[in-house]
């Protein structure tokens, strides 16, 4: 406490010298332009969007809404929906990751394989999905996935399995989301993970050939811990990469069937933009915002962020 | 003893080319299907058989591709796309380098908290703004133009740019604009002259970054281009594809590929360079 004291007294002098302050001025003039981007256009919006979500703002009411607490909040979570659509962000989440993770894993480590031939053409050609604008692939996606004219019901059809409503029911519509997401998203962690493998000098695997150790003990003990050290970050920033993940639930299910698909990012829009329901959108976009801060807090102490920073 | 190893071995390398071939199959071919979907004369997915997926000279046409360029707006969104884009990187780097030049050079009372405060921010998702920007655009008569959008966009993008630029400086040593100061060049002069070249690569980084935010979002453009005239690539193809229920599966097909095709193509040109920085970088 006193150590805190006597550094902010020091700083203070320090920057009440003349000569400092003219440095920082010319410093902060290089700042003036984000700051007043972040200002005008993410926090003075957030707050807006707290106001916003305490009015009963919506198509009946734009030019004369009125202030109604936290009455949004008390029916989003009292009408049950709300948590309905909580567990189907973390469903979302979890499971698109689990799905991710894994396929990645397992191709960057048999890519890297010493000894693999024709690895370079071969890990070109799983980028493909990453290279594709993410938009368009998935309106791809979606014609591919149609009950009745659809791609992927007529290959399945080859193997004697009957057409699948995907759309229909809610365990296939999850299940066409998961696998339409890893499309997207396994080269991403495919190139994260072979890069990491590819960081571990050869003379490590070759020390432990001397000291006789065979190809699970060097894995065991050479490739995982190296996996491990950058795990916790990949997986922390997947996880909310994929929790803001607006267009495959938007463009492929949205949500439905019913709301039973829907997520925090896609159903605060909906209610916004397609219910004009701004207040109620606005309620939902708060939620996920506090609970993206707090996730975020967490990245930062967890993953040695600030050490990077300063 | 040395036969079971063989087979083992042998055992280990059939799966590990069998489990990537599957992988590269699942990755390849929605790619695959386009590309012949745009060059069929397939006119509706109602039409579509496992037969079509093998192409034969009679059944290609291009076709789909002179619909599009002559008979659809395409141009017109194509242009209003790289109006977008482009001035969203000019607006957004600027501002990013600027900001990553004062966070990395200069010794600022709350830089620190500057830094993590942008780093959160980052995270969060867009809707918690797209909802308030919507409101305060309209009643700021920025509905239907392109000046609020750009904004929208550059906010973000400068945002992790400011961020990414201090990191990448940060590596850069300073004696190298000193040096040049010593020669007589002002401070602003000396980064202008000397730290902006070698920021090279992450200026490209970040202008791919800002140009697909603009050229591929379709939930902020959604809500603030109202007429088809200021429409763009994402609103047309949403138009064609979900709104306009009788599209021709081929012209929506040929559509994707003009969109997505150089993109696709610069990425897989420079992917050595970008798979890097994007996993530096923690983004997809």
């Amino acid at each position: 406490m006193r150590y805190l004291l006597k550094k902010i007294h020091n700083d203070f002098i320090g920057f009440m010298r003349w000569k400092n302050i003219k440095g920082y001025l010319k410093g902060y003039l290089y700042l003036i332009p984000l700051i007043a981007l972040v200002l005008f256009l993410f926090l003075y919006p957030i707050a807006y969007a707290v106001y916003i979500s305490l009015t009963n703002f919506s198509i009946y009411h734009f030019f004369n809404y009125s202030f109604i607490g936290l009455y949004n909040y008390i029916v989003a979570f009292s009408s049950g929906v709300m948590s309905s659509i909580l567990l189907q962000t973390l469903i979302w989440t979890v499971g698109s990751i689990a799905a991710m993770v894994t396929m990645g894993l397992v191709l960057a480590i048999i890519l890297n394989q010493h000894g693999f031939r024709f690895r370079k053409p071969l890990f070109i050609l799983l980028l493909f999905p990453w290279a594709f604008p993410a938009f368009i692939s998935l309106l791809v996606w979606q014609g591919m996935w149609n009950y009745e004219f659809g791609i992927i019901n007529k290959i399945l059809g080859l193997f004697g399995i009957g057409a699948i409503n995907w759309f229909n029911s809610t365990p296939t519509a999850w299940v066409l989301l998961i696998v339409t997401n890893l499309w997207l998203s396994f080269p991403y962690y495919t190139a994260v993970f072979l890069s990491m493998l590819q960081s571990i000098p050869n003379e490590y695997f070759e020390a432990a050939k001397v000291d006789g150790a065979n190809t699970w003990q060097q894995f065991r003990h050479i490739t995982v811990p190296v996996l491990k050290g950058g795990l916790a970050f990949i997986i922390l920033s997947g996880f909310i990469f994929t929790w803001n993940n607006f267009y495959p639930i938007y463009l492929l299910t949205g949500g439905a069937p019913g709301i039973s698909t829907d997520i925090l990012t896609v159903y605060s829009y909906q209610q916004a933009f397609s219910y004009d329901f701004y207040g109620m959108g606005a309620a939902y976009s708060i939620v996920s915002t506090i609970i993206l801060a707090v996730m975020a807090i967490v990245m930062i102490k967890y993953t040695k962020m600030l050490e990077v920073i300063t | 003893m040395i036969s079971k190893f063989r087979a083992i071995s042998y055992v280990k390398w059939a799966f590990s080319y069998l489990v990537i071939i599957f992988a590269v199959l699942f990755a390849v071919f929605p790619i695959y299907y386009i590309v012949i979907m745009s060059l069929s004369n397939v006119p509706a997915l109602t039409d579509l058989s496992l037969s079509s997926l093998i192409p034969t000279p009679s059944s290609i046409s291009l076709n789909a591709f002179y619909d599009i360029i002559f008979k659809s707006d395409f141009l017109l969104w194509l242009r209003n796309s790289l109006i977008l884009g482009a001035s969203t990187v000019a607006v957004s780097i600027i501002i990013a380098l600027l900001a990553g030049i004062a966070l990395s050079r200069f010794n600022l009372p709350g830089k620190k908290a500057l830094v993590i405060t942008i780093y959160i921010l980052t995270f969060f998702p867009f809707t918690a703004i797209a909802i308030p920007l919507f409101l305060m655009f309209a009643s700021l008569h920025l509905i239907n133009q392109f000046t609020g959008l750009i904004l929208a966009y550059s906010a973000g993008t400068a945002m992790f740019g400011a961020y990414m630029s201090k990191i990448f400086l940060d590596s850069v040593p300073k004696e190298y604009e000193e040096a040049a100061m010593v020669d007589g060049l002002s401070r602003f002069k000396a980064y202008f002259k000397v730290l902006l070249p070698m920021a090279k690569p992450i200026i490209a980084f970040l202008s791919l970054l800002a140009f697909m935010g603009a050229y591929t979002d379709y939930a902020l453009a959604n809500v603030f281009l109202i007429s088809n005239s200021k429409w763009t690539l994402t609103l047309g193809l949403y138009f064609l594809a979900v709104t306009k229920t009788n599209t021709l599966y081929n012209v929506f097909a040929a559509y994707s590929l003009l969109m997505g095709l150089p993109i696709f193509i610069v990425f897989i040109v420079f992917q050595r360079y970008l798979t890097q920085m994007y996993s530096m970088s923690g983004t997809k």
